[in-house]
């Protein structure tokens, strides 16, 4: 544990969050809807942490992240026959898989620009593909398509749990989400995500030792794309829809907002932004008809007073140095 | 010269639009020894050694080393040939340690530099890479200091430990003592004169007193135009070169 999660916040975090999530479908009295609420904020957590990792680790700003998020969803639909249950884990691995490879190539275009061309041209390929679906008589136009089939989970004849259980989808996503966290420790904690790092402060000096700054971060970009898609197949299976607005820029203008609401980079900030902000969103919607409104001012205020995010202030308060 | 070749380049020029920023440059490098690298402001000098080290591509001729061709090959690659460069401006990861500073320059040489899964702390063998690379240059007791809070003097070290780390044949050196004291020169100097023993170093630098101390050979340059190449005694009494210093009203031999 403590190997991975270095910073005594962090620990804390994990340790706080993680159990109080497994409990709260206890409190909430097992209400669907609310399962159903926290189930979307978890999916989306995992979407957010890996732009974080893209944004704050590797200094790639995308604007254009939410494509992968869509794509997630619409590849299930693309390669799974309409009528028949496939299995979990098999198309788990094929839509990474093909994601991983439209990352690739969009990546090699992608990545030849840096900074406001990197934002721009992601977000450019990104409508482009929110278009095409919008668009498209076959993937139902604006309103997307149903999920007829669910997949079958077994796993070597074993069902650990049941698609169809909103409880036991949310208890899948959360281990999903603690994996993620997991996942994106470990590269960074990697040889790979120490040049990663050196690429992100100075890719300049990184070149002049020897790497191939351009192959680092392609790898990042694959990564972090795979892990988008692997987010909105799960939001996919969750309700049994797509939408193109799944690949909208708001989506992916939302997810940057919670990532730096979080504390860029911090990977676990990105739980807690993602948090914050759909908690923020639940509450005043209830509230105010001009919500919006209101939400914006208090994220620009938080913003302005936690110049690190939420997570920058919570090491300030826990670890500062005497 | 007694020692071998290691570097040459053959008619190097290097145009900016219309700006000969280096023109026909023909010059050899040899092993174990300093060749300096002088000339007024805007001569050339940093533009050379960033066609040495790949940074830029030559608008014509060649580079070779150790008798092979290598302009064409990419930035990254010339470092695994064994060129490594430090910068005339301090060019170090400053939110880390020493230590951590020349551990990623020797990542290189251990390998696994694409291993998403092997802890970066997995290898003792780099990080005895990268202590040695900072003993070398008498930062050991620096290791654990994060490199923004060194001296400046100490930074520009770092630089060298972080280019020797790459375990480089050839050291290309640009302006190693600016902006430093008089002391911190002196353990440059120092510093140099002990890594000639091994290294063919490409020297870059105003300190002429340094230059002179320091070089086996001596090569001029003004405008990007080739002036001379010789020894250190050859070029302070060369005519051309009192009078294009003189005429430049830059620096005075
Ligand atoms: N990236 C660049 N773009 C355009 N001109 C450049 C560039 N780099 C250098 N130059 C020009 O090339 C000439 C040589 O510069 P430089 O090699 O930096 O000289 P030195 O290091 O000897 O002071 C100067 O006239 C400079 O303006
Ligand atoms: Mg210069």
């Amino acid at each position: 544990m403590t190997y991975f999660f270095g910073k005594k916040t962090e620990q804390l975090f994990i340790w706080l969050f993680f159990p109080l999530a497994l409990l709260l479908p206890l409190f909430l009295e097992q209400n669907e809807f609310y399962v159903n609420k926290l189930t979307s904020v978890v999916i989306f957590a995992i979407f957010v942490m890996s732009l974080d990792y893209l944004v704050g680790r590797c200094g790639m700003i995308t604007l254009g992240h939410s494509m992968f998020y869509g794509l997630g969803g619409y590849l299930f639909i693309l390669i799974a026959p309409e009528f028949e249950a496939v299995n979990f884990w098999v198309y788990t691995f094929y839509i990474c898989v093909l994601a991983a490879a439209i990352a690739l190539v969009v990546g090699v275009i992608v990545l030849r620009t840096s900074g406001v061309y990197m934002i721009m041209i992601t977000l450019a390929i990104a409508q482009m593909c929110f278009y095409f679906f919008s668009d498209s008589v076959e993937f139902g136009g604006n309103d997307g398509l149903f999920i007829l089939m669910k997949p079958d989970t077994s796993l070597f004849g074993l069902a650990f749990f049941n698609l169809d259980d909103p409880l036991h989808f949310y208890y899948f996503c959360l281990l999903s989400l603690f994996n993620c966290l997991v996942f994106w420790k470990l590269v960074t904690g990697s040889r790979f995500g120490r040049i990663m790092e050196a690429v992100k402060d100075n890719p300049q000096r990184t070149t002049a030792l020897g790497y191939n700054v351009f192959l680092f971060r392609l790898l990042s970009y694959v990564m972090a794309s795979a892990l988008a898609a692997y987010a909105g197949y799960l939001f996919a299976l969750q309700y049994g829809f797509v939408n193109p607005s799944m690949m909208s820029w708001q989506t992916s203008g939302s997810a940057l907002v919670m990532s730096i609401l979080g504390g860029m980079g911090s990977l676990y900030g990105a739980i807690l932004g993602t948090v914050v902000y759909e908690g923020l969103h639940y509450s005043l919607e209830h509230l105010t008809e001009h919500w919006l409104l209101l939400m914006g001012c208090l994220i620009i205020a938080m913003v302005m007073l936690f110049k690190a995010g939420i997570a920058g202030f919570l090491e300030n308060l826990l670890e500062r140095r005497k | 010269m007694t020692h071998a070749t290691v570097l040459q380049t053959e008619g190097l020029c290097k145009y900016w639009g219309g700006v000969k920023a280096l023109d026909n440059m023909s010059l050899s490098f040899h092993d174990k020894s300093v060749h300096g690298i002088v000339g007024p402001n805007g001569a050339g000098k940093s533009t050379l050694l960033n066609l040495l080290c790949g940074s830029y591509k030559p608008t014509a001729g060649r580079i070779l080393h150790q008798g092979e061709a290598i302009e064409d090959i990419r930035a990254y690659q010339f470092v695994r040939r064994g060129i490594g460069r430090g910068f005339q401006k301090t060019n170090i990861y400053p939110q880390v340690t020493c230590l951590e500073n020349c551990c990623i320059a020797a990542q290189r040489r251990v390998g696994g530099s694409f291993n998403i899964l092997l802890s970066k702390n997995s290898s003792a063998l780099l990080k005895e890479m990268a202590e040695q690379a900072l003993q070398q240059v008498g930062l050991g007791s620096r290791r654990d200091t994060i490199a923004s809070q060194i001296s400046y003097g100490e930074q520009r070290q770092l630089e060298i430990a972080m280019v020797l780390a790459t375990a480089p044949s050839v050291l290309l050196l640009d302006e190693p003592m600016a902006g430093m004291g008089h002391e911190e020169s002196r353990l440059i100097i120092e510093l140099l004169k002990k890594l000639k023993q091994d290294y063919c170093i490409v020297l870059v630098e105003h300190d002429m007193d340094a230059v002179f101390e320091l070089s086996d050979q001596l090569t001029v340059m003004v405008n990007g135009q080739h002036l001379v190449t010789g020894c250190v005694d050859e070029v302070r009494n060369n005519s051309k070169v009192k009078e294009a210093y003189l005429g430049q009203g830059d620096e005075v031999i």
